[in-house]
């Protein structure tokens, strides 16, 4: 397949060059070429290299998209590549350490800090506006993509924090789906739910082994959890309250040793618990891990912590991204362009990439019923929805294992409180001092 | 050889042993109990090796969904999908295509191996040239270095000769003889050829190369089938060079190509997983059972001298 668009893309090439392209130019039509002709030279024939994390069916997403993309821009061949996600990241640190980092990147929001501090990517600052279309992207959107100043990345889409419920399971066990409420209501809702399922079902995890539920109980104070200069903004005793309230949870949530069984799926996979707070893309992941059995998942908001504090945020589930060694940086600002923007790319991808950040391209999109529940839950909660957290501190990734560790510790019993959080401050000293 | 049949020689001669009819009976049944308790102690260890193997081949029957709720043995619903779905391969590129290109990079990578690895300990082993002590002790030396330090200056080496996203990365290291284990195995092989034959051959007016074809290379068949098994091994199941090097899908090999069915941003297909990982397994099965005995003579000879 590969192969045969590049042959292809060679074949228009040659055509062109020959003043025989009555065909190609007839089906890739004129209004691609002058657009790009404000830039740079349409005709000038460019690669480039666009790598992205996913599986075959995002692989056959993106090679519809490129071949869309092409019948705009005949001249652009993209060579695309794609690995899963912590490989994807694995070869990236290669590459950027050996200066071959692909032109145009999927990029992670954790890793954006990293790269954009050590200058591997390119300030798309003088493609705003002009190449890249910046009116369908809100400002709030915009600034997700800003480290120091510089703009490095623009997020395809967004995600937010919310809870899943899976309304088969509490229709089983003849409880209602979560009304909404405080921490305590919902630990109570997951009680019900325990007692009726008799120690086959559970009404959900233990959420104090995420670091995001921590978060947005800091949030509804006002507080992020590190600072615009990556300092860390929360003190042990704000932790060890936070875990503290795990060991009421615990009691009525499924048990660790449970977990671990059915590791790497949750047990909201395994359909052992019917709620688990996480981002609102997962419900596809779910919905496939489930089986066929189940059809849809219920979505509501987190708990409250604070009556109208804005402690929710969105997050980009993926953002594009260009090295700074590319050698046809207008190229691949097109590129990310259509990749962001274009309704094109909007129906090929749907949602598989996460709700559409770009109006344009939400309005190409056609939502599946889960696409449509995650628009509708995203406009529910508006009114929660703050600004979004400074870029990630580097090594936030290993903070965030450390903390589901620390959490599955906390499970097992083998941890007191005050252990863990002596533990979590250490890796939080060696991650920030590194 | 001689470690064989030295206990053969005991056997015959206890059963040979002459005396009262009832001691070499009592020993034959302390035998049998032994060989019994032997077997059982054996057995079990053998299943609880081979369960992972057997698990991830039932599983390969189990449709995606019944991972999660059904970790046991035996599938529930079981099915032929994950066989059919992964033979169509992944992103336009069939599956046979991964299984070539592993095949290409593991045989390249054997015949490299062998080759430039018994040349190199020819040389070590046989002709005095300046400085083949430093040089030996150099080459010792990089069993030493971590494969980690050398990733990113190779990297930047094959970048720069624009040889990334082809095989050369992984392939031509091969041919020139930096797998410093073979070479140090097959030096110590050909030390231990009496060096009479060479000489042998010298005087019939043999050079080196005459020398190396004709005498050595023969005699150290062992030491070469070794080097062999063990590359193909390593080189179908590295996943780190190809990872690093290979950027088109359709040229990836078979382990970078498992993991792509195992996303673990969206949904996981653990039945293909579970399939193709099982495929990629058999023909490395099948070459360690073909060559089993041959890699136990060839490391069993290597620890005997003369």
């Amino acid at each position: 397949m590969f192969n045969i668009r590049k042959r292809r893309m060679a074949a228009a090439a040659a055509a062109i060059a020959a003043s025989a392209a009555l065909v190609l130019t007839g089906c890739s039509g004129g209004s691609g070429g002058e657009e790009a002709a404000a830039t740079y030279d349409p005709d000038e024939k460019v690669t480039l290299n666009l790598a992205f994390w996913g599986n075959d069916v995002r692989a056959a997403l993106y090679d519809e998209a490129i071949a869309a993309f092409n019948e705009e821009y005949p001249n652009i061949t993209v060579n695309s590549s794609f690995l899963g996600f912590p490989e994807f990241w694995e070869k990236r640190q290669t590459e950027a350490a050996g200066g071959g980092l692909p032109d145009v990147m999927q990029f992670d929001y954790s890793y954006l800090r990293q790269y954009s501090e050590n200058g591997l990517l390119l300030d798309l600052e003088p493609y705003l506006g002009n190449i890249i279309d910046t009116e369908p992207l809100a400002e709030n959107i915009l600034q997700i993509g800003v480290v120091d100043g510089e703009t490095t990345g623009i997020p395809t889409s967004t995600n937010a924090w919310g809870l899943f419920t899976n309304p088969k399971l509490l229709e089983q066990v003849g409880v209602e789906e979560f009304e909404g409420g405080d921490w305590q209501d919902y630990s109570d809702w997951m009680a019900e739910v325990s007692e009726a399922g008799g120690g086959a079902l559970w009404g959900g995890t233990d959420y104090t082994g995420r670091i995001q539920n921590f978060e947005i109980q800091q949030r509804a104070k006002g507080e992020d959890l590190f600072t615009e200069d990556g300092e860390p903004n929360f003190t042990e005793k704000d932790l060890a309250a936070f875990w503290e309230q795990g060991e009421d949870v615990r009691a009525n949530t499924i048990p660790q040793q449970r977990l671990e069984e059915i590791y790497p799926v949750s047990g909201f996979d395994a359909a052992l618990t019917t709620s688990e707070l996480t981002w609102d893309n997962f419900g596809a992941g779910y919905l496939g891990n489930l089986g066929e059995g189940y059809t849809e998942l219920g979505l509501v908001a987190p708990p409250v912590t604070e009556e109208g504090a804005k402690d929710l945020y969105l997050k980009p589930s993926m953002l594009h991204s260009i090295a700074s060694t590319t050698k046809h940086p207008e190229a691949a600002a097109t590129l990310v362009n259509f990749l962001v923007n274009s309704p094109e790319a909007g129906a090929i991808f749907g949602t598989n990439r996460g709700l559409p950040a770009s109006k344009t391209m939400l309005e190409g999109a056609e939502l599946d019923p889960l696409g449509q529940q995650i628009s509708d839950y995203e406009d529910s909660i508006a009114d929660r929805l703050g600004d979004a957290p400074p870029v990630p501190i580097v090594g936030y990734g290993s903070l965030e294992e450390k903390f589901r560790q620390l959490g599955q510790e906390l499970g097992f019993g083998t941890l007191t409180v005050d252990e863990a959080v002596e533990q979590f401050f250490n890796e939080m000293d060696v991650v920030l001092n590194q | 050889m001689t470690t064989f049949e030295a206990p053969r020689v005991e056997v015959v001669e206890n059963a040979l042993e002459p005396g009262s009819s009832t001691q070499p009976r009592r020993r034959v049944k302390r035998r049998t109990i032994n060989t019994v308790i032997w077997f059982v102690v054996l057995l079990a260890f053998t299943a609880i090796v081979l369960y992972p193997l057997l698990w991830l081949f039932l599983s390969t029957f189990k449709p995606s969904s019944e991972f999660a709720q059904n970790p046991g043995l035996i599938p529930e619903n079981p099915t032929f999908d994950n066989y059919t779905k992964v033979v169509e391969g992944i992103a336009g590129t069939p599956l046979w295509r991964f299984f070539a290109n592993s095949f290409f990079i593991a045989i390249m990578a054997v015949v490299g191996t062998v080759l430039s690895s018994a040349l190199a300990a020819y040389a070590f082993a046989r002709i005095k040239f300046r400085g083949v002590g430093v040089l030996f002790a150099a080459m010792i030396g990089t069993l030493l270095l971590p494969f980690h330090v050398i990733i990113i200056p190779q990297y930047v080496l094959f970048n720069k000769l624009e040889l990334v996203d082809t095989y050369w990365p992984l392939i031509l290291p091969k041919f020139l003889a930096t797998e410093a284990f073979f070479v140090f195995l097959i030096v110590q092989f050909i030390r231990n050829i009496p060096r009479d034959m060479d000489e042998a051959a010298r005087i019939d007016g043999a050079g080196h190369i005459r020398i190396f074809f004709s005498i050595i290379l023969p005699l150290i068949k062992p030491a070469l089938i070794t080097s062999a098994i063990f590359t193909f091994i390593w080189t179908w199941n590295d996943f780190l060079g190809p990872l690093l090097y290979i950027n088109s899908p359709e040229k990836y090999p078979l382990p970078i190509a498992l993991r792509l069915y195992n996303d673990a941003t969206s949904t996981s297909d653990y039945g293909a997983t579970a399939a193709v990982s099982f495929l990629a397994l058999v023909p490395i099965l099948i070459f360690f059972i073909v060559f089993q005995r041959f890699l136990v003579a060839g490391v069993a000879t290597q620890g005997l001298k003369g």
